[in-house]
């Protein structure tokens, strides 16, 4: 099989998306997508270099076509509208919505709040989420424009709960262990990796990480990785 | 050759010259107004920031409802940063050393710190005072957060106010046997805020727009101000009408408020 850079497995992102890749304290590339990535590098023998380019030269496939980088990688939904443009891996990633609330709270799920306020983020799946079901369940939504802002309210008790993705969510109360992830909510989003589409070799590149992804689902390999990166083992949905 | 044109230019009147200069003015502003009228993309213009279906979606959608926000977070504050003002405008005119001192470094903390940054601490207030919170929230909050930043900058436009009353009113009073502080609150301070009536309009207006800065503390939708509101409406929309919108609900405040301070500024330069 054919490498773009000898000795390297090249990755295009862009930075940073945590904890799925991001630059930590020491300035290497890390993440949960990096290491997954890793486990087909290691398996090829090939160092792993991230490449940061604009993120719709990744979705758009350009990054390959312009022969910038072998995989693709940045908590990418798949969509049927992606999958024109470039070869799509398994699902590696169930892309839930999730609700953060203080640790030791009596708030279970959505419907536990009744007559409370709950944290969304504009203009995010998780606001749209919420507001869907606030009929239903009676809790107010308090608008943030700020990610962090929102997640520190539930930690301030100015809210009572935050919905927002589960990644970022899972992260923050793993930094914050006074906060915790109550509940999950399946909105039917998956992320996949990204290569060049039709072409025989970034479709055997492809495979093997299939296989490799596959391989640690069963091995413990991925429980692992999940756990490092969200401080929790990924629930059934991600089996 | 530019001589000729120098010695022409020398035997005009004066009173043709600035007829001239005058007529230059005119020729300026027209040419601007032209250019901008012929070169800007009207439909474009038309449909971005001022579409009908989206002026009649914001005004059916509850702008109303955003302008008393505002109202309401902007009067709040200003009573707050009024009160405040003055009493930080006394200290630091006060012969007592440490009331200079903290009032200069409240002054001047708070007038250098960005109000997005005083928002932001006094939502997550709980994080350093578990259990504390400020009541009527979010309304307390920008009260507080607003009227504290404003508070800074009235201090020393009252300052200004109180240094501007001639020292002989002062005098005056104390000669009637007034003690100083009766002195100061039935003597100088009314006359202070008449002096500073103009620059005290001007804060007011800054806190109304400032007040646009509330969605940073995380706020529900029936406590959206305008600027959230329209925000909110464009970004669901994809179109920017609805924030140009709220924009100039602004100036249904801004321009009545303007009007009645002037009538106030001559109502108290007749009592005078």
């Amino acid at each position: 099989m054919k490498i773009l850079k000898k000795g390297t497995l090249q990755v295009c992102t862009h930075l940073p998306y945590k904890p799925f890749q991001f630059r930590d304290s020491s300035g290497h590339i890390v993440g949960f997508d990096v290491d997954l990535i890793e486990l087909v590098a290691k398996r090829l023998k090939l160092k792993q270099e991230t490449v940061d380019v604009d993120w719709n030269q990744v979705t758009s496939g350009a990054a390959f076509k312009a022969s910038k980088c072998d995989l693709g990688m940045g908590g990418m939904t798949i969509t049927a509208e992606r999958a024109k443009s470039i070869l799509i891996s398994e699902p590696y990633f169930n892309a839930t919505q999730a609700m953060l609330v203080k640790k030791g709270s009596a708030y279970k799920s959505l419907a536990d709040l009744k007559g409370k306020k709950l944290g969304a983020q504009s203009d995010t799946t998780g606001l749209k989420y919420a507001q869907d079901h606030a009929k239903q369940y009676g809790y107010t939504i308090i608008n943030f424009d700020d990610f962090s802002i929102e997640v520190n309210a539930v930690k301030a008790g100015t809210i009572d709960a935050a919905i927002n993705d589960n990644g970022v969510l899972y992260s923050f109360a793993k930094d914050s262990p006074t906060t915790t992830v109550a509940v999950e909510f399946n909105t039917g989003e998956k992320y996949g990796f990204a290569a060049k589409r039709d072409d025989a070799n970034a479709t055997k590149l492809m495979n093997m990480l299939n296989q490799e992804i596959t391989k640690s689902r069963s091995d413990g390999e991925y429980k692992k990785i999940y756990q490092k990166w969200f401080g929790t083992v990924p629930g059934n949905v991600n089996k | 050759m530019s001589t000729t044109g120098a010695a022409a230019r020398r035997h005009l009147s004066p009173r043709k010259r600035a007829r001239r200069i005058r007529f230059v003015q005119y020729a300026v502003l027209v040419l601007v107004v032209v250019l901008a009228a012929t070169l800007a993309n009207w439909k474009q213009i038309g449909d971005v920031f001022f579409r009908p279906s989206m002026i009649r979606t914001t005004l059916s959608q509850g702008v109303g409802h955003a302008l008393l926000n505002t109202v309401i977070y902007t009067a709040g504050a200003f009573v707050f940063g009024l009160v405040v003002g003055t009493v930080l405008a006394l200290m630091r005119l006060s012969e007592v050393l440490p009331y200079r001192w903290l009032a200069t470094a409240y002054i001047e903390f708070f007038r250098g710190l960005p109000a997005i940054v005083v928002f932001l601490v006094f939502s997550l207030l709980p994080l350093a005072f578990t259990n504390f919170s400020i009541p009527f929230d979010p309304y307390g909050t920008v009260w507080l957060a607003l009227g504290m930043v404003g508070s800074a900058y009235i201090a020393e436009t009252i300052r200004a106010g109180i240094l501007g009353v001639p020292r002989g009113q002062t005098e005056a009073a104390r000669s009637l046997g007034m003690p100083p502080g009766l002195a100061m609150r039935k003597v100088v301070l009314p006359q202070a805020f008449r002096i500073v009536l103009p620059p005290l309009t001007n804060e007011l207006i800054l806190m109304i727009k400032d007040s646009s800065l509330v969605y940073i503390v995380g706020v529900a939708s029936n406590q959206y101000e305008l600027t959230k509101f329209g925000r909110e409406l464009s970004n669901s929309n994809a179109n920017v009408t609805p924030l140009v919108v709220a924009g100039f609900f602004y100036l249904l405040i801004t321009l009545p408020l303007t009007v009645v301070v002037r009538r106030m500024e001559r109502a108290a330069a007749r009592s005078r």
